[in-house]
């Protein structure tokens, strides 16, 4: 199988690029995939804490491309998922540190060495996110369940299309079940109504994603938490698999059942 | 022979007009005089002035091949001629309607045309595009003519025509018809969800608080000083 090479984008800040990046990283890990992430917020480098590697960083990704150290040496080996690798950003340089080119160049060098480079991109729509772009063929596009985040997410897919991609996979993070049911937060289904591109994940809000990313333990590696299982079945459906989708409230007649069948019926 | 070919500089770039003769002639005229000064025009970009002329479009991508040899590229044609502009179109070419021309035109008429103001109907009423996508956020549609868009047109996109807007979608953007001064421009949708209506030179927005309803088609123009959407079906 040919490399794969996502890049994780959002336009909007804050929406939580990093710990879905790492959150599919193990996933796809999990599921026995090689995979290599990449931080691409040059200057303002989190990926590694996300995942709990910020003490073994020695090289970094402004490192190799301006020839101070080999692909291998920057690579660093997760703890516990033997087979994902962080390619960390630098956190004393900025944006313009690597170019467009340069992020081509190290895919090109990773691609046949793994099945997924993943590619966390810094927000906004400026130079890091063109950085971000670059390398890519297939991009997931992350947002939260709110018009401000759902726009950004719209105006990043005009961008991609202009330039003619059009493997594109929607992913909403932060759902709160409770707030859809009282009518208070967007739904999944009229996301889509605006994005209209395929989704493949939703993520709900829970305590225990906040608390895993400070400990530098992607939730995705307790299978049995409802969003560890939500990224398992995200991971899924990126690898091609049919999976329905959760049905994340408990006991009751709610949202999912109905977005399900809407989804189906597409 | 050298009347029948001239080459202008212009601040967009060259203009080339072709006038009486042969198509093929002129086409050995124009490789003639590239090939001595052509290192002066490359990478030049080129109207074409054909004025009444029918080119066709097998004579057209001849030209755009031998300008392209010289390193230079065919962008725009200046016609008024169907078989030209057809031919235009086909290979993708920017087309404009020769303004100095018919600005001459109107001049030599006993009765002058009526001032310019607000642009009338007519002259945009056959032009428009027809766009068969999802127009996204940060996403412009401007067109002097009339724009017909099959998708919706999400919040953050904006629709500008010189004549009617019609979303085959929902509108959730801002669409301003009429920008050039014409009021009784219309914009309508399948669903009316707006940021901002614009026609002409009024404005509206939509109510704070609106009802919520199950969309259905709206219309909306400019009467009595302001923007009125009605329901599609009220109204002729």
């Amino acid at each position: 199988m040919p490399t794969r090479v996502i890049t994780v984008t959002s336009g909007k800040g804050g929406v939580g690029k990093t710990t879905a990046t790492a959150n599919l990283g193990v996933a796809l890990s999990e599921l026995g995939n090689r995979v290599v992430v990449i931080d691409a917020d040059i200057g303002l480098r989190n990926l590694d804490v996300v995942m709990g590697l910020q003490n073994r960083i020695i090289y970094d990704i402004v490192d190799l491309v301006e020839g101070r150290c080999r692909l291998r040496q920057a690579l660093i080996r997760d703890r516990t998922t033997s087979e994902l690798y962080l390619l960390p950003a630098a956190q004393s340089r900025d944006k313009t540190a690597i170019s467009p080119a340069d992020m081509i160049r190290v895919c090109e060098q990773l691609r046949g060495a793994c099945d997924f480079i993943l590619i966390d991109s810094p927000a906004g729509i400026e130079a890091g996110f063109r950085n971000a772009i670059a390398g890519a063929d297939e991009f997931v596009l992350l947002t939260t369940p709110d018009a401000a985040s759902v726009q950004d997410v719209d105006r990043v897919l005009g961008i991609l299309e202009n330039e003619g991609h059009d493997d594109l996979f929607l992913m909403i993070n932060r759902i709160r079940p409770d707030l859809v049911q009282r009518g208070e937060m967007l739904s999944p289904a009229e996301v889509l109504r605006t994005l209209a591109i395929d989704l493949i994940g939703i993520i709900p809000e829970t305590e225990a994603i906040l608390v895993s990313n400070n400990k530098g333990t992607p939730i995705a590696r307790d299978k049995s938490s409802l969003p560890g299982k939500a990224y398992i079945n995200t991971a899924r459906r990126l690898l091609g698999q049919d999976v329905r989708f959760l049905p994340i409230l408990e006991g009751k007649k709610g949202i999912w059942e109905r977005f399900g069948s809407l989804f189906l019926d597409r | 022979m050298a009347d029948s070919v001239s080459i202008k500089g212009t601040r967009e770039g060259l203009t080339i007009t072709f006038g009486n003769g042969e198509f093929s002639t002129l086409l050995k005229d124009l490789d003639q005089h590239l090939a001595t000064r052509g290192a002066f025009f490359r990478g030049g970009r080129v109207a074409l002035q054909v004025g009444e002329r029918a080119v066709e479009e097998e004579e057209l991508s001849q030209l755009q091949k031998l300008l392209s040899n010289h390193g230079m590229i065919l962008r725009t044609v200046v016609s008024e001629n169907g078989v030209t502009q057809k031919a235009s179109n086909a290979l993708g070419l920017r087309l404009i309607a020769p303004e100095g021309d018919q600005a001459a035109k109107t001049q030599e008429k006993p009765n002058p045309a009526p001032p310019r103001g607000p642009a009338s109907r007519q002259q945009g009423e056959s032009r428009g595009i027809l766009i068969r996508r999802m127009v996204r956020s940060g996403q412009v549609i401007r067109h002097t003519g009339h724009v017909v868009i099959l998708g919706d047109v999400n919040a953050g996109a904006t629709i500008a025509a010189g004549g009617d807007i019609v979303v085959w979608g929902g509108l959730y953007g801002t669409a301003h018809a009429g920008f050039m001064g014409d009021r009784s421009a219309i914009i309508c949708a399948l669903e009316m969800f707006p940021l901002q209506l614009r026609i002409a030179d009024f404005i509206a927005r939509p109510e704070e608080n609106p009802p919520s309803k199950n969309p259905y088609p709206e219309i909306a123009r400019a009467r009595g000083g302001r923007i009125v959407v009605e329901q599609w079906n009220k109204t002729p």
